[in-house]
C-alpha cells in the first residue's frame, strides 16, 4: 500500500512491545495480591486518569484523527472537539452519581434502574452491536499497520492481524495477564509524540512542543502551493460540524466502555478528579494527531504529489505510518509508531470483544435463557461468544465502510442515541420508568440507522439525522419519548427512587 | 402521573433544597461554558465570514497558527480541561460546606 516488503525490524519492534505487555501484566498480577490487598483496586486519580486515557485510545485516535484531518482539514476538527467535549458531559452529568449508583455496565445499571429484564436484554444487545461497530473500525486500523509490516495487501493484512489479535487475546486469558493501564498509556503517548518530534525536527520546525510547530507547515501548504487546510466549512456546513461534534459528545457520554471505568477509584471525588487527568492525557494525543496530517500533506506537495480525491480517500488512514516514511524517519522510529497503533487497536478491541462477550453470556445467556448455568458453562459460552464476536467483525471489516473514525463514530452515534438517554434521565429524573426507557431506546436505535434505511425513501432523514452525526437531533427526541411514555404509563418502584434521592444524590 | 413518595422525587429542575441546588447550580453554569465555547465560537466564525467566505477570524496567527484553527484545535480541549477542573473544585468545595453544615446540626 506504501511500499512494498517486509519490515524486519518494525515487525520485531511491535512484537517485542507486546511482549513487554504480557511480562508487565504478569508482574503486575503477582504484585497486585500483596501490595494492593486491603485497598482493593485502588489507582489514585492521576493512576485513574492514565486507565481512562489508555481505555480510550484507539486506533480511531491513533490512526483515524490524522486520517480525517488529511483529507478535512479543519473540517474533521469537529472530531477532536467531540472525543474530548464529550468529558465534560461526562463528568458533569454523571460521573459522580454513577460512582455512588455502584453498577457499571450499561445492562446492568439499566436493569437495575429500571427494573425490567427487557430493557437489561435490550440495552446489552445495543452494547453489543456498539462493540461489534467499534471493532471493526479497530480492525481496519490493525489491517492496516499489518499489510504495511509485512508487505501485503490489506485483506491478508487484516486475517493476519485478527489472528495474532486472537491468539494474544487466548494466551493473556490463559495466563491471567492483568492489563496494566498506566504503562499502556506510557508507551502510547511515547511511540506517538517521539516519532512526531523527530519528524518536525526533519522538516526543519519547532520540534520541542511540534504541536505548535506544525503551525509553519500550515502556512508553507498555503503560501507555496496553494493549499488550504484550515478553511472553516469547507467539507461540512456548520449544521453538519455541530451535529457531528454533538453526537459524537453525547456518545462520549454514553459509551459503555467508557462508563464503566468508574470502578477504578475508590471514591466519588477521585472519580471526578481521574475524567480530569484522562481528559487532559487525551487531550495530549489530540492536539499532535493534527500534525501527522499536515506534515503529511506537505511532504506530499514538496514531492509534487497531488493525488485525486479517490486515491486520498483510500490513502487517508494510513496517514500516519505514510507521514512517518516519507519524512525519512529511521525504521526503528516508524516500528515504534505502528507498535504504538497496534497496541491501541489491540488492547481496545480485546476490551470491546470481552464485554460483548461477558454481555452474551451474563445479560443474555445467564439472566434470560438460563438462570441455572453453572459458571463452567457461562464460561464456555462467553469464550465462544468472543470467538464468533470476532469472526463476525473480521468479515464486516474486509471491506471497511470508510474511514476508521467515521466507521467508529457510528457506534457513537447509536451510544448517544441510547445509552445517554437512558443513563442521563436514569440518574437526573426518577420518574422515567422502563416502558418509557424502551421506547426511548427503540428510537434511537431506528433514528441511529435511519437515514441508510430509509433514508431513500424519506430524504428529509438524510438532512435531520444524518448517518455518523444523528445525535444532535436525535437525542433530544429520545427523550422526549422517554419522557412522555413515562408519564402516560406506570410510575417506577417507590424503592427505587427512594434509593436514587437518598443513595445517588444524598450528599 | 405523580410519584407515591414526593419527597423522593429527582428532577434537573426542580432540585431539592441543600446540596443538590447548589450542585444542579454548578453543572448548569459549566454546561453554559462548555456550550458557548463549543458552538458558540462556530457560529461566530460562520456569521463573521464576509461574503468572499473569508472571517477576519482566520485572517491572523496565533502560536504559529491561524487564529480559528487555533482556537479549535488547542485551545478548545484545554477549555474543557479547564472548566472540568472549575466544576470538580466549586463541587469539592459544595461538599465540604455541606458536610461541615451537617456536623454543625448534629452537635
Amino acid at each position: 500500500m506504501i511500499d512494498a516488503g517486509q519490515k524486519t525490524l518494525p515487525m520485531m519492534i511491535v512484537f517485542a512491545v507486546l511482549l513487554v505487555f504480557v511480562v508487565a501484566g504478569l508482574l503486575y498480577k503477582t504484585r497486585d495480591g500483596s501490595e494492593y490487598g486491603i485497598s482493593g483496586r485502588y489507582t489514585g486519580r492521576v493512576g485513574g486518569g492514565a486507565a481512562i486515557a489508555s481505555n480510550w485510545m484507539s486506533a480511531a485516535s491513533f490512526l483515524g484523527i490524522a486520517g480525517l484531518i488529511y483529507l478535512y482539514g479543519y473540517s474533521a476538527l469537529a472530531y477532536v472537539i467531540g472525543w474530548t467535549g464529550g468529558y465534560v458531559l461526562l463528568l458533569v452529568l454523571l460521573a459522580g452519581q454513577l460512582r455512588r449508583f455502584g453498577k457499571y455496565t450499561a445492562p446492568d445499571f439499566i436493569g437495575e434502574r429500571y427494573e425490567s429484564t427487557a430493557a437489561r436484554l435490550l440495552s446489552a444487545i445495543i452494547s453489543i452491536i456498539i462493540s461489534f461497530i467499534y471493532s471493526v473500525a479497530q480492525f481496519k486500523g490493525i489491517g492496516i499497520v499489518f499489510a504495511w509490516l509485512l508487505g501485503t495487501d490489506y485483506s491478508k493484512g487484516v486475517i493476519i492481524g485478527a489472528v495474532l489479535l486472537m491468539g494474544y487475546i487466548v494466551l493473556s486469558g490463559v495466563m491471567g495477564v492483568a492489563r496494566s493501564q498506566k504503562l499502556q498509556y506510557f508507551v502510547l503517548i511515547v511511540t506517538f509524540i517521539l516519532p512526531l518530534m523527530f519528524l518536525a525536527y526533519r522538516l526543519g520546525y519547532f520540534w520541542v512542543l511540534p504541536q505548535f510547530g506544525y503551525g509553519a507547515a500550515i502556512n508553507t501548504l498555503s503560501t507555496e502551493f496553494g493549499i488550504n487546510m484550515t478553511a472553516p466549512f469547507a467539507n461540512f456546513g456548520l449544521f453538519h460540524w455541530t451535529a457531528l461534534c454533538f453526537t459524537l459528545m453525547f456518545g462520549t457520554a454514553g459509551l459503555p466502555h467508557v462508563l464503566s471505568r468508574f470502578y477504578t477509584v475508590s471514591n466519588v471525588r477521585d472519580a471526578r478528579w481521574s475524567v480530569v487527568w484522562g481528559l487532559f492525557f487525551i487531550s495530549l494525543i489530540y492536539w499532535s494527531a493534527p500534525a501527522y496530517a499536515l506534515f503529511g500533506k506537505l511532504l506530499e506537495a514538496r514531492s509534487g504529489m497531488f493525488l485525486p480525491p479517490q486515491v486520498a480517500y483510500k490513502m487517508a488512514d494510513v496517514v500516519v505510518l505514510r507521514t512517518a516514511l516519507m519524512g525519512g524517519l529511521p525504521s526503528w522510529l516508524v516500528g515504534m509508531l505502528a507498535a504504538g497503533a497496534v497496541s491501541a487497536a489491540f488492547f481496545t478491541v480485546a476490551g470491546l470483544l470481552m464485554t460483548g462477550a461477558a454481555s452474551i453470556s451474563y445479560d443474555i445467556y445467564y439472566r434470560i435463557i438460563n438462570q441455572q448455568a453453572s459458571e463452567t458453562s457461562r464460561m464456555a459460552t462467553a469464550k465462544g461468544a468472543t470467538l464468533v464476536l470476532a469472526f463476525l467483525v473480521l468479515l464486516a471489516a474486509l471491506n471497511p465502510p470508510g474511514q476508521i473514525a467515521e466507521i467508529a463514530a457510528v457506534a457513537f452515534a447509536l451510544a448517544g442515541n441510547t445509552i445517554f438517554p437512558a443513563f442521563l434521565l436514569g440518574i437526573w429524573w426518577s420518574g422515567t420508568n422502563r416502558c418509557g426507557v424502551i421506547a426511548g431506546m427503540l428510537t434511537g436505535l431506528a433514528i441511529t440507522f435511519s437515514s441508510p434505511l430509509f433514508g431513500g425513501l424519506l430524504p428529509l432523514l438524510n438532512t435531520i439525522f444524518p448517518l455518523p452525526a444523528s445525535a444532535l437531533c436525535g437525542a433530544p427526541l429520545v427523550i422526549l419519548v422517554m419522557i412522555v411514555v413515562s408519564r402516560f404509563t406506570e410510575p417506577p418502584s417507590a424503592e427505587i427512587q427512594r434509593f436514587l434521592a437518598e443513595e445517588v444524590h444524598g450528599e | 402521573m405523580e410519584s407515591p413518595d414526593k419527597q423522593h422525587r429527582v428532577n434537573l429542575f426542580r432540585p431539592k433544597q441543600g446540596f443538590m441546588r447548589g450542585e444542579v447550580k454548578i453543572m448548569l453554569s459549566i454546561l453554559a461554558l462548555w456550550g458557548i465555547a463549543s458552538f458558540g465560537f462556530q457560529l461566530w466564525l460562520r456569521l463573521s465570514a464576509s461574503d468572499g467566505g473569508k472571517s477576519w477570524l482566520e485572517s491572523f496567527t496565533f502560536f504559529n497558527l491561524p487564529f480559528h484553527y487555533w482556537f479549535t484545535a488547542q485551545m478548545l480541549p484545554l477549555w474543557f480541561i479547564l472548566i472540568c477542573i472549575l466544576f470538580n473544585i466549586l463541587i469539592d468545595r459544595l461538599a465540604e460546606k455541606e458536610s461541615r453544615r451537617k456536623e454543625g446540626f448534629y452537635d
